[in-house]
């Protein structure tokens, strides 16, 4: 993101009810952000930096960018003086991001993975044509399914659905145990809670809704909402529970923020990122929000080997890697996507991550180093005027093969080191008839789940000979 | 645009030219201040931006981590694959065994063919 006006990355600072750590980079530890007023001079991360205080304003050189500021009070510098410091900032911050944009450039290799495989002699996945097999169609919605998650305990399934209803499944049985009319119908993502109790939902309403399973029901036969999580300024396009955290829900959303809740009070844990201003009207501080309006993203995942890692995927083309206890600044930004990314899943090691974009190309990248491994993308006339972009993603368990969703129905399966589609799901005969739009792995990975705007969900297995080695 | 007018004026400031009004201090004060807090934020973004472009010149390659992502993806059991190591989990299998549903009187086909809800 180049920072168009003089102070986007006010969004940098997240705010957050509670004191924040700080991650200090050069000391590789998180250190702790004084709450109050004092919070907004937050302490430099190495010595040689300065340390700003509440009303002083110390100084600190550039050395080889050249920017050398005397020390003085704010009441001592005038307001253009300020500006002018505060566009020289600026401009170095964009100038880094460009250097840095173009360092991983040149370290590029899109096909990393690809090629060490092959030189390590192995071949592509083979499936016969009746390996991969439809074994269940979960009829029920009347309107197009938006999302779709399963329960740690393997066969139950939620989704919601533009019929504004919420449907929870037993995949084995195709039978529905539950189905919540929502009081907002315009729900785009939904969530079990880990210990299959509870489900979430959000959507167009801005908020978050969290239904308990085991309620009584009202008279009209709905499960009463137990809680709402209001607080976001835009749409809930994701939602997923903290794998060993039942009380603990991140969302994202189209205001641009991830945000980390407790479920059992309501409150907003930790506010990520964030594009809008303070709302000051100077011409220093100018509004700038990006629109977003075709497929819902941005979207969220969370780590499970590290509950306190989760991703964030952005309609500015970028990946975010955050720390949940640290809420001013993502960890690392992942470059790359030429158009908004719209679906993001943690690899199975948890030291990577999968990403699909608009730009009908899915990316893993390497968490820790930043570094892009793989590209998986097909052959299209670069002519089309609308080539099929990636709506949806899951890795199998062992993260073999890549589940990768179309808007033009497609569902390739890619063999993960050798980027290779070894099956599309949407030409076998028991396909979807429409787009996908979302698409789960159960728990012991034994089935996928996809769910389409046909307003189906289907179960896929492995129905072939299995050579166990 | 400098937050002019309002505050610390009086009533009559508005008769008075420009250059004779009193500045409005307050005004002044807060834009001054959130204007030095963005400044400490940027500044922090450069020193963030600078470990890591240092950090990328020493970094690993992405060799290792392909080793990593290979080494790791090989060694799990996966019921998804045709060859896979073991062990092999007889629960795989529930997709394709008959299931009689307390609601339904169905019963779901063999393996290899599609259900018939």
């Amino acid at each position: 993101m180049e920072i168009k006006n003089d102070t986007d990355l006010e969004s940098l600072s997240g705010s957050s009810s509670e004191p924040t750590l700080s991650y200090d980079r050069a000391r590789d530890e998180s250190v702790p952000v004084p709450s109050g007023p004092e919070r907004l001079a937050s302490h430099a991360s190495s010595p040689s930096r300065s340390h700003f205080s509440r009303g002083s304003f110390q100084s600190w050189s550039r050395g080889a960018e050249g920017l050398e500021l005397g020390s003085c009070s704010i009441e001592q510098m005038s307001f253009p003086e300020l500006k002018e410091r505060h566009a020289a900032a600026t401009a170095t911050v964009n100038s880094l991001r460009e250097r840095l944009k173009q360092r991983r450039q040149q370290l590029l290799d899109t096909d990393v993975v690809a090629n060490y495989t092959r030189t390590q002699g192995r071949t592509a996945v083979n499936f016969s044509s009746t390996d991969l097999v439809c074994c269940r169609t979960l009829q029920g919605h009347t309107g197009k399914v938006y999302s779709l998650d399963w329960t740690s305990e393997r066969n139950r399934i939620v989704s919601a659905s533009q019929d504004g209803r919420l449907i929870v499944w037993n995949a084995l049985t195709s039978q529905k145990t539950h189905a919540i009319k929502l009081p907002c119908a315009w729900v785009m993502t939904c969530a079990f809670a880990p210990n299959g109790h509870s489900i979430s939902c959000g959507g167009l309403d801005s908020a978050c809704s969290i239904f308990n399973l085991n309620s009584q029901v009202d008279r009209d036969g709905n499960i009463p909402v137990s809680r709402v999580l209001m607080g976001h300024k835009g749409y809930v396009s994701s939602c997923q529970y903290v794998p060993d955290r039942e009380s603990h829900l991140v969302t994202s959303s189209g205001d641009q923020t991830c945000v980390l809740w407790d479920v059992t009070t309501g409150q907003r844990i930790s506010i990520f990122g964030g594009e809008f201003p303070s709302g000051h009207t100077s011409d220093v501080l100018s509004y700038n929000v990006s629109s977003k309006n075709n497929f819902p993203s941005p979207s969220v995942s969370v780590s499970s080997s590290n509950s306190n890692m989760f991703v964030s995927g952005s309609c500015d083309a970028t990946a975010r890697l955050w720390d949940a206890r640290i809420a001013s600044r993502a960890i690392r930004t992942y470059n790359g996507h030429q158009g908004d990314v719209n679906t993001v899943k943690f690899f199975p090691d948890g030291q990577r991550f999968g990403s699909g974009s608009d730009d009908g190309k899915c990316r893993l990248f390497d968490m820790r180093t930043g570094h892009l491994l793989q590209v998986y993308a097909q052959q299209h006339n670069n002519n089309e005027p609308d080539f099929p972009f990636v709506t949806s993603i899951a890795f199998s368990i062992s993260g073999r093969l890549l589940f990768a969703g179309y808007s033009n129905g497609d569902c390739y399966v890619w063999d993960t080191l050798l980027a290779e589609v070894v099956v599309n799901l949407g030409k076998l005969q028991s396909s979807h008839e429409g787009r996908i739009s979302c698409l789960g792995l159960s728990d012991d990975g034994s089935a996928l789940c996809t769910g389409s705007w046909d307003k189906n969900l289907k179960i896929w297995a492995f129905g072939g000979l299995r050579k166990v080695i | 645009m400098a937050v002019n007018g309002g505050e610390g004026e009086g009533p009559e400031a508005h008769l008075l030219p420009p250059s004779m009004r009193q500045p409005s201090r307050t005004g002044d004060f807060l834009g001054k201040h959130r204007l030095s807090a963005a400044i400490t934020r940027l500044s922090q973004e450069i020193q963030f931006l600078e470990t890591e472009l240092n950090e990328l010149e020493t970094t690993e390659t992405s060799a290792e981590a392909c080793k990593e992502v290979c080494s790791n993806t090989e060694d799990k059991s996966d019921a998804l694959l045709p060859v896979t190591p073991g062990p092999e989990n007889p629960a795989w299998h529930r997709w394709f065994q008959r299931v009689r549903s307390s609601q339904s009187r169905k019963w779901w086909t063999n393996k290899g063919s599609s259900d018939s809800s």
